[in-house]
């Protein structure tokens, strides 16, 4: 009510930023201008109004000239807003009296021409006091925070910020889609560029997660649903039936033994390249150890009935685990924060179809190679191609290409970023084949060789030391000829300007990294936003590197963007030192800065909750003399005050605070006088 | 057409029902072109009820349009059901209704009658003249038969019935409880010829047509009134704090106005036609309608009032829709 009461007292300040503002705008001419200004008490310039004698001028102020509102002039609000609302409030002043006129970006950045930018900074400046006289004292709400983080996706990013978490003494819903954790690394061979075998460092993580004290591992589970606000989320999870008995099964793998499609389905794990049963284990070394049956496979699910016998797998489980009635299970928990860890598809190569991927068998993705040297996947290890059904036969490849950049830095499929893993990826493979196959002729097609992380540059030394030729040049087809194995790679050598065919028995695409398939799922259950890559995009890009526009809900791995193992575990690390904050504290600030109804004008259209990017609005029912409407309502925890409702809204029942259309009319009508 | 025995018929049924408050339809006009819309409470006024081509007006406006008076404390507010017969036209508004939450369903019943069009008193009044008497009117798909006073004319189709008839896609009411006449067939497409003929002037010239519409307008609401879909609380037009638009009669404040009103309508506008029907100063108001109508059919591949279950166009988003504006 104060600023009923009082007239308004009104400090400008405006800020030479450097030479980032003072150079183009007559900042002198300026607060001279501001000085003349209805309302103004005091209008003072400083070099850097961010600084602490900055700041310290607006408190002095404040306390000796008895100021109610300041302006600042000076960088955008996205800057330094929270910054000089600290000020205020340390000088005993609410907060929200604080107005910026954005003189830099929006105009000593943008106006080459002195006097026109000195105009509109003018301009601004009056703008902002206008609306300094309609700012109203908001309060701050602090909400608890449930000390429980939810983490979706238990790959290597998944479960290391789970780990952290729990280690720091709080809970952890660990929730992961496929029968096991481990994620891709748990997919890969070696890792680069120091050659560690992935599962040797991956599995003992593994294992952690599932003992955790404080860690609930639910795997085979989806995210069905979740409400609330940051800090207190409700999310409810599918349990995915295994159609085996979870706590009773030894994972002793008889089951899978005696399936009589054992060997027959395709096994996802292995990229395809492996074969599994109906019930299966994906990996031996596979978190939990449980076996799960496949319910579009099995022939008991599918068809009611399996053999005439009867479900072998059943019949030979020893404690009896196989339970074909089991059905979905949905369990509700409540957490405080969430790290979403998703992870990656790699580039399906469908959509490049003059490398033949589809139809050449000997042409596989960097994934399906890593299946195929790992001592976990189908061949043991061994680099064999073309065995039968029953995996026998096949042959060893002698000449070997790998090919930079596919599905990355291409625009013709619409991707143009660059995957931040392949060149390495592929140089390790490179290494690998040298390694089991010392007499194969090896060459890799690349655009550039991007070694740019630690280690990197010189691990690309070494294999080409071992007799790895690269040759620049971006293959512009792949084919087969005649009945043998050789596939020809049509390329043109770009540094000596010679077109040429390669032949080789295997051709190994370095696939580039892509959001996941089902990104929009998640998108819409968290309201996430996506850069034009289509991974999640982060609050800021610099700053708020693990954040996301939704409080409350972090980033970690290849969900954001293309990483490798080292950034995304820091990355891990850093979203979950994030959560970790508000749960250590235990309360959460929400945005004072909301959207308020104005109940009586409502008319109960919903455009508003159709178009609230947050999910802050619902109808409810109002009592209007006697008579039952429905009027929006809007949760102030969830409500980010973006303005999306207000604009939507045909009869102005719905406004954001502070940004009101009487607050905003008179700054338009001060901007809008002509010169 | 429709047997108007079985029309009140159907009407007196309906209202004896317990659960009905009232029905909304149409009546003989005192005279000239228009029927006259009218509410009944009871079974005993059906005989009242007529449908022919007088019946212009649209019913669906007046649903929103009641008045939700302070119940006494210790009463119940009336919730009972409200009937109400629609054209095809009119019952477009309806389902944009529902679409906007205005109410539920069932707390209409809809009695629908397809039609085969409706007479603009423009049209007839420059073939009759102004007439005192009472009118009433046969269509069929060739011919208007008019009966002036018991005097009766053969009108060519063109020549009588509203625009929107000439061009109408949706003869038979989209959504209805109950259907008081075998379905009609559909006789026109809508190509939007008109918007692109007017589209072809000069910035100039269109400038000049809606400065002399504009300068003309009285600023009587007439048109917000009538609009079925106009049913804001409090609209932003009369609204003081703030003042979107001045209540002066000048050509800013009413440009603004028009502007206002037909910006509100995007993706919304069931082109009725009332609007441009009820002007007492005979601005086309719906030249402003139908462009924005066009542009969002081909924009965003929507159109307003033509199913319960669509979203609302400025309340729902698609990653495809076009950004050429964005720069």
């Amino acid at each position: 009510m104060d600023n009923l009461n009082r007239r308004p007292r009104i400090g400008v300040y405006i800020c030479h930023c450097g030479i980032n503002i003072g150079s183009v705008v007559d900042v002198p001419g300026l607060v001279e201008y501001a000085s003349r200004l209805p309302g103004v008490v005091v209008a003072r310039e400083y070099t850097y109004m961010c600084s602490d004698p900055g700041q310290n001028l607006v408190k002095e102020d404040i306390k000796n000239e008895g100021l109610n509102r300041v302006i600042v002039a000076s960088c955008s609000p996205r800057m330094h807003e929270p910054t000089f609302r600290k000020t205020l409030k340390e000088a005993g002043l609410n907060p929200y009296y604080l107005e910026m006129a954005n003189i830099r970006e929006q105009c000593s950045w943008v106006h080459p021409d002195k006097e026109q930018a000195t105009h509109k900074a003018r301009k601004l400046v009056e703008a902002a006091v206008v609306k300094a006289m309609l700012l109203e004292a908001l309060e701050e709400k602090e909400v608890d925070v449930i000390p429980a983080c939810l983490v979706i996706g238990a790959g290597i990013a998944g479960i290391q910020a789970s780990l952290d978490i729990a280690d720091a003494g709080f809970k952890v819903y660990l929730v992961e889609k496929t029968p096991s954790v481990g994620g891709r690394m748990a997919q890969l061979d070696k890792t680069f560029p120091t050659l560690d075998c992935s599962a040797c460092i991956l599995t003992p993580k593994m294992v952690d997660v599932a003992n955790h004290p404080n860690i609930e591992l639910m795997s085979y589970s989806q995210l069905e649903s979740i409400e609330g606000y940051v800090g207190n989320f409700k999310a409810t999870v599918r349990k995915k039936a295994r159609f085996v008995n979870f706590n009773t099964c030894t994972g002793c793998g008889v089951c899978a033994e005696n399936c009589r499609l054992a060997g027959r389905i395709p096994n996802e794990f292995d990229e395809n390249i492996g074969m599994r049963g109906a019930i299966y284990l994906p990996f031996p070394q596979a978190v939990p150890a449980k076996y799960t049956i496949d319910p579009e496979r099995c022939l008991q699910l599918t068809k009611g009935k399996c053999g005439k016998e009867g479900p072998a797998c059943a019949a030979a489980c020893g404690p009896g685990s196989i339970d074909f009635e089991q059905e979905d299970e949905l369990v509700e928990i409540e957490i405080g924060t969430v790290i979403v860890a998703t992870g990656y598809d790699v580039f399906d190569c469908t959509r490049k179809p003059e490398y033949g991927w589809e139809d050449i068998d000997n042409v596989m993705t960097g994934l399906e190679f890593e299946r195929l040297v790992s001592a976990s996947g189908p061949t043991g290890g061994h680099v064999i191609l073309g065995r039968d059904k029953k995996g026998e036969g096949g042959y060893e490849p002698k000449k070997v290409a790998f090919i930079h950049c596919v599905g990355s830095r291409d625009k013709s499929v619409g991707n143009e970023y660059c995957s931040r893993v392949c060149c390495m990826y592929l140089a390790k493979q490179a290494h690998l084949v040298r390694d089991k196959l010392p007499d194969a002729d090896i060459a890799v097609f690349y655009m550039d060789v991007r070694a740019f992380g630690k280690g990197f540059e010189e691990f690309y030394d070494r294999v080409r030391r071992e007799g790895v030729r690269y040759i620049r040049g971006n293959p512009s087809e792949i084919y087969r000829t005649g009945e043998d194995h050789t596939v020809v790679i049509k390329v043109e050598d770009t540094l000596t300007g010679t077109p040429m065919e390669y032949e080789a028995d295997l051709v190994v695409l370095g696939v580039g990294l892509e959001p996941r398939r089902d990104v929009r799922e998640i998108i819409d259950l968290f309201k996430l936003s996506q850069s034009t890559d289509g991974f999640f995009m982060e609050a800021h890009p610099k700053l708020r590197p693990v954040d996301t526009a939704s409080d409350g809900v972090y980033l970690a791995g290849c969900c954001q963007g293309p990483k490798d193992i080292p950034d995304t575990v820091a990355q891990a690390k850093g979203a979950a030192s994030s959560a970790l904050i508000l749960m250590a504290y235990g309360k959460v600030k929400v945005e004072a800065l909301v959207s308020v109804v104005s109940p009586d004008e409502c008319r109960g259209c919903g455009f508003c909750m159709e178009v609230c990017p947050f999910g802050a609005i619902e109808l409810v029912d109002q009592n209007r003399m006697g008579n039952i409407v429905q009027v929006a309502q809007v949760n102030e925890a969830l409500c980010k005050g973006c303005g999306s409702c207000a604009a939507a809204c045909l009869s102005g029942a719905i406004q954001p605070r502070s940004f009101k259309d009487e607050q905003i009319l008179p700054q338009i009508a001060v901007l809008g006088v002509r010169i | 057409m429709v047997d108007e025995s079985k029309l009140r018929e159907k009407a007196a049924e309906v209202l004896a029902r317990e659960d009905v408050r009232r029905l909304i339809g149409w009546k003989r006009g005192t005279y000239g072109f228009e029927a006259a819309p009218c509410v009944i409470k009871d079974a005993s006024e059906a005989e009242a009820l007529i449908f022919d081509p007088t019946c212009v007006q649209n019913p669906a406006s007046f649903i929103t349009l009641e008045e939700k008076k302070p119940v006494p404390r210790g009463q119940e507010a009336d919730t009972r059901k409200i009937a109400v017969m629609v054209k095809g036209c009119d019952s477009r508004a309806i389902v944009q209704q529902l679409v906007e939450k205005a109410y539920d369903r069932d707390h209409v019943i809809v009695l629908g009658i397809p039609c085969l069009g409706v007479i603009d008193r423009r049209k007839a009044a420059a073939l009759f003249g102004d007439v005192a008497s009472q009118v009433s009117a046969k269509v069929d798909a060739e011919k208007v038969a008019v009966d002036v006073g018991g005097d009766v004319k053969t009108v060519d189709r063109k020549d009588i019935l509203m625009d929107k008839c000439l061009r109408c896609r949706y003869p038979n009411p989209l959504v209805y409880d109950e259907l008081l006449a075998d379905e009609v067939e559909k006789w026109a497409g809508d190509e939007f010829a008109d918007v692109g003929e007017f589209e072809g002037q000069s910035p100039e010239e269109k400038w000049a047509f809606w400065e002399e519409q504009f300068s003309k307008c009285i600023r009587c609401y007439s048109c917000r009134n009538v609009c079925p879909m106009c049913y804001c609380v409090e609209c932003v037009v009369t609204k003081l704090q703030p003042q979107w638009t001045r209540r002066a009669t000048d050509i800013s404040e009413n440009t603004v106005y028009h502007i206002q009103r037909a910006w509100h309508l995007a993706g919304r506008c069931i082109e009725c036609m009332e609007c441009q029907r009820v002007c007492p100063v005979d601005i086309p108001i719906m030249t402003l309608n139908r462009k924005l109508t066009r542009d969002v059919k081909e924009m965003f591949e929507y159109e307003p009032g033509v199913d319960v279950e669509a979203q609302p166009l400025l309340a729902s988003y698609n990653p495809q829709d076009p950004e050429d504006f964005i720069m």
